[in-house]
């Protein structure tokens, strides 16, 4: 049956590209999709002064809180982040943001802060996670305060990590679906 | 069209909407919900000061409090847990502000009624209250108790009370 699929795809795209001007309809098509999903994106980058809005938890450091797969909402337009607040930071130099809990905080005279943070289902602090002697966070590590969540929606984005072929697959599956199909 | 493809897509895309309808329901229903239910805490207070010795150049305070408070009112069917913890706020010479969690504590939903109050005393500290510099002698610090409403689906925000402790 796949096959039959695939042949029918095949032939449609055979069609396609015997009628330009179908083809250019039909890629003006997938083009606005993905820039309105990319202006929706920048824009809640905007709003949040955030550079990831919205992030997948992905260990269980925040169980039974927050389990893997949920999906965080974060607010980095707060100006300050106080102890207790669910943030997700960065450490410098690393790739991955971490989803942990604000344990301290030291306000200095000029307003500058040190953090430390702590994941709820962890022993201990996260000291050990920062960089070589680092002791405390600053404002600018934190990436955002988590105001919302929704669960098992980023189930999707640790599948396609774990499996980057689906990248590909999934996306591939989507741009030809678009490109040829008929509605208008 | 009607073939496996185009079916497929819109049941998926349907189902999805659908569960994004619902979820922001079920946060929108429970909006008014802590304006009226509110925990009670009856006694949040110093027990007893073990030790403030000075460690490592930082003064390290060990001490334990008494905690009475029912938090069963700040539970409803949104709510999955509440992470409840007491916040020690002093003020030093360097440091203006300094907000340390003592202790804290994880209550679910689905912990049975007596879980939800807590009426201990003498609880000890989970984490020391540690000063970045040396100046925690005779400082007052004040406790607080917060809980921070972790729902199944939308908003977190926090909820608290006051009680002063030195």
């Amino acid at each position: 049956m796949l096959k039959d699929i695939f042949i029918k795809q095949v032939a449609e795209l055979k069609k396609l590209w015997q009628n330009k001007r179908q083809l250019l309809f039909q890629l003006l098509n997938l083009a606005m999709i993905v820039f309105s999903a990319l202006m929706i994106w920048k824009g809640l980058m905007f709003f949040t002064k955030s550079e990831s809005p919205v992030v997948v938890v992905l260990s269980g450091s925040m169980e039974p809180a927050f389990q893997r797969g949920d999906i965080l909402f974060l607010d980095n337009s707060v100006h300050k982040v106080i102890e207790g607040d669910v943030v997700v930071f960065k450490i410098r130099d690393r790739e991955i943001p971490i989803v942990h809990r604000i344990m301290k905080v030291h306000e200095k005279p000029d307003g500058v802060v040190e953090l430390l943070t702590k994941g709820d289902n962890n022993r201990v602090d996260d000291r050990g996670l920062y960089a070589p002697g680092q002791l405390w966070l600053q404002r600018e590590d934190i990436l955002g305060k988590a105001v919302g969540t929704l669960r098992y929606v980023g189930m999707v984005t640790i599948a396609l990590n774990d499996y980057p072929v689906l990248k590909y697959v999934l996306v591939g599956m989507m741009g030809l679906f678009v490109l040829t199909s008929k509605e208008g | 069209m009607h073939t496996v493809w185009v079916r497929l897509n819109a049941v998926v895309f349907f189902g999805l909407t659908v569960l994004l309808g619902l979820s922001i329901l079920a946060a929108v229903s429970k909006i008014g919900h802590s304006k009226h239910h509110k925990p009670v805490v009856s006694r949040l207070e110093l027990n007893t000061l073990r030790s403030l010795k000075s460690h490592g150049g930082v003064d390290r305070a060990l001490l334990s409090f008494d905690l009475h408070a029912d938090l069963t009112p700040a539970f409803h069917w949104n709510i999955k847990q509440l992470f409840v913890y007491v916040v020690a706020s002093y003020s030093t010479k360097t440091n203006p502000h300094n907000h340390v969690i003592l202790w804290d504590k994880i209550i679910e939903a689905v912990d049975p009624p007596e879980a939800k109050i807590i009426e201990e005393d003498n609880i000890f500290v989970k984490y020391a209250l540690i000063d970045q510099t040396n100046e925690l002698r005779g400082k007052e610090v004040e406790l607080k108790l917060v809980w921070d409403h972790m729902p199944l689906t939308g908003m977190l925000f926090m909820g608290s009370a006051e009680k002063l402790g030195s």
